[in-house]
């Protein structure tokens, strides 16, 4: 194994874990909004591959056209799917209903997906093409190449990951947000519309997995199986600590690494090294990389 | 708690009656392709009930199942094919089965349950992952993406059933034992333990119960019978392949155990069969079964999160809250409309 094949491994799982990461994300803040984990997150990324791949694929729209129509669209999507998978249930007396009823909702999305593009995979043109060929832009340093859209997989990740830490840390919006999620009651009383506040959760929480599947259309094909995804982001959360974004961004970038570097070995067997590795944590380090002290809500 | 009257209630001998029309009608009425599918509702059903000891009595969401089904059933699928150089005998491979997928699960629940609450959720779901990719990949053990086929059908004594009306009525003795076995332990002391860790671990640790053994023993449960289902459907499909044993599958029988009320064992019957079923009665409609079982699946949530048993329950007590006012003739009126 050369340094080549090392640095390429490592771009290529780092940019994956981005995507996980995109997905934890979501879904922490998901549990710490309303306490529910989301089983509808990598259908919710395959939703957003599918919506941006339709707008570009089949619409033709330009770029600049194109990412405010997707901006809509992931709004709309996360909307209704506040009003259908959590709102009916927010006061459910049996706390496992709304963690089913999200499975309820991965599998209606797969199959609205399915109904709407068909079910054959579609492929994505890549983002980054060099002009001159038409074909995927490379980036070469050297003998070391590597695929732009990876590059650019990254740098969209850590934007996104740092308007999130923004918008908790600095705006007023995010801490309305934050004290909602911490004590529903007492931010009612505040003034605090919780309900607007719920749904900027979920908007966010669809806008981050959306761009996430936009990011990886090129990469694989666009298909109603891209779902599956969303257990590797599960591992990332447990990895870092539930209810910890820090945590789960680490996490979920350790899993794309070592997924991506068990390929040279066990390259079908790379499921059962991610999902070993996860074990050995939670038996190791059960509370994550950031042990976490508040109780377990879901 | 009330005192038991009598041992047979009324709505427990309604089941028996149910129960029995459905033995005798069923296979009167289905035949051949449609009994396979039944059949497989009734193997389903086997580790549902496992499911059902898991989160239902002890409030653990347990995805696991499926890795045991695979145990069982790739087990029994290396005995019984041949393809290893021999032969076992089905019975004692079902036997087999039952021993190793103790020891087995006895040992995985005794590493998963140093985790607890959602961690030991996702512990299974890694745990499911992991089984799978080497049910999918690994040729020696597992026949790799082709599956194991020719799995010899099950032999009782010289007997096995030849077709798949025969298979119903043994697959009916099974499930049944299964059940009453379930509605024993639901009433037993480890039942009892159980549901006191599901309501509050804490308060149960305070009456002296061992929260993890109790714990491990359920999982140890829900693991042989998930065996025994998997055992099964490998002699009754006589053939196995990782297909069945995807994270996929593991929620669909979440969703069966839902669907019939977690905490009823004939409610939990009725769900795997209903589950099961559903796309052959939809056949029509196949292009949008999976957006109505999806949407159903909420719909089931908001509207009845205990299941058709719990909406059967509430129906019950209304009836017997209206029989009971209709006997005692002067009773205020305002009483029941504050009911």
């Amino acid at each position: 194994m050369n340094i080549n094949t090392i640095v390429s491994l490592a771009v290529n799982g780092i940019s994956m874990g981005m995507i996980y990461a995109l997905m934890a994300m979501g879904l922490i803040l998901l549990i710490r909004a309303i306490g529910v984990m989301n089983f509808a997150q990598g259908d919710l990324l395959m939703f957003g591959a599918f919506i941006t791949c339709w707008l570009t694929v089949d619409l033709k729209l330009p770029l600049w056209a194109m990412i405010p129509l997707s901006i809509v669209c992931f709004v709309v999507v996360g909307i209704i799917f506040m009003f259908t998978a959590y709102w009916p249930l927010r006061n459910a007396s049996y706390p496992a209903a709304t963690v089913i009823s999200t499975m309820g909702a991965a599998m209606a999305l797969k199959e609205i997906a399915t109904l709407i593009w068909g079910s054959l995979p579609r492929s994505m043109p890549p983002l980054m093409k060099n002009p001159a060929t038409g074909k995927v832009a490379v980036l070469k340093i050297g003998s070391i190449t590597i695929q732009w859209q990876f590059i650019l997989t990254i740098i969209v990740g850590s934007v996104f990951i740092y308007l999130v830490f923004v918008l908790f840390d600095k705006l007023y919006a995010g801490r309305m947000m934050q004290a909602a999620a911490q004590d529903k009651y007492a931010a009612e009383l505040l003034g605090i519309p919780t309900i607007l506040t719920t749904m900027a959760t979920y908007v966010i929480v669809v806008a981050l997995a959306s761009t996430g599947g936009y990011m990886i259309a090129p990469i694989f094909m666009v298909s109603n199986t891209l779902g599956t995804l969303q257990l590797r982001a599960f591992a990332g959360v447990v990895i870092g600590g539930f209810g910890n974004i820090k945590g789960a961004i680490l996490g979920s970038l350790l899993i794309g690494v070592v997924e991506a570097f068990s390929t040279i070995q066990f390259s079908q067997y790379k499921d059962a090294v991610v999902f070993l590795v996860l074990i050995v944590f939670l038996l190791v380090r059960p509370q994550g990389l950031f042990g976490e002290k508040i109780a377990d809500k879901a | 708690m009330k005192k038991m009257k009598s041992y047979i209630k009324p709505s427990s001998f309604l089941i028996f009656i149910a129960l029995a029309i459905f033995v005798a009608l069923v296979p009167a009425v289905n035949q051949g392709y449609s009994m396979m599918i039944l059949n497989l509702g009734l193997i389903y059903s086997i580790a549902t009930y496992g499911l059902s000891v898991m989160l239902g009595l002890g409030g653990q969401l347990s995805f696991a199942a499926v890795s045991f089904m695979g145990l069982g059933a790739y087990f029994t699928a290396n005995l019984c094919s041949g393809r290893l150089g021999f032969w076992v005998d089905t019975s004692l491979t079902l036997v087999l089965v039952l021993i190793i997928s103790t020891v087995v699960a006895f040992l995985i629940g005794m590493i998963l349950f140093r985790l607890s609450g959602t961690y030991f959720t996702f512990g299974t779901i890694g745990l499911v992952q992991v089984t799978w990719s080497f049910y999918l990949s690994y040729k020696p053990l597992f026949g790799g993406p082709d599956g194991i086929s020719n799995v010899a059908t099950l032999r009782i004594f010289g007997w096995s059933p030849v077709d798949y009306n025969q298979w119903f009525y043994v697959l009916v003795v099974i499930v049944l034992i299964v059940a009453i076995l379930v509605e024993r332990i639901r009433r037993s002391q480890l039942g009892r333990s159980l549901s006191a860790i599901r309501d509050n671990e804490i308060a149960a640790q305070t009456l002296g119960i061992n929260v993890y053994m109790t714990k491990v023993i359920a999982f140890t449960i829900a693991g042989v019978l998930a065996a025994l289902a998997g055992s099964l459907y490998a002699m009754h499909s006589q053939f196995v392949s990782s297909d069945m044993f995807t994270f996929e599958r593991a929620t669909s029988y979440i969703i069966m155990a839902m669907l019939g009320g977690v905490n009823n064992t004939f409610g939990v019957f009725v769900g795997s069969v209903l589950v099961t079923m559903l796309p052959e009665w939809l056949r029509g409609m196949q292009r949008y079964l999976q957006l109505i079982y999806g949407v159903g699946v909420i719909l089931l949530m908001v509207f009845m999160p205990m299941g058709l048993a719990g909406l059967a329950g509430n129906f019950g007590k209304s009836i017997k809250r209206k029989l009971r006012s209709a006997a005692v003739k002067n009773a205020p009126a305002e009483k029941e409309d504050a009911k």
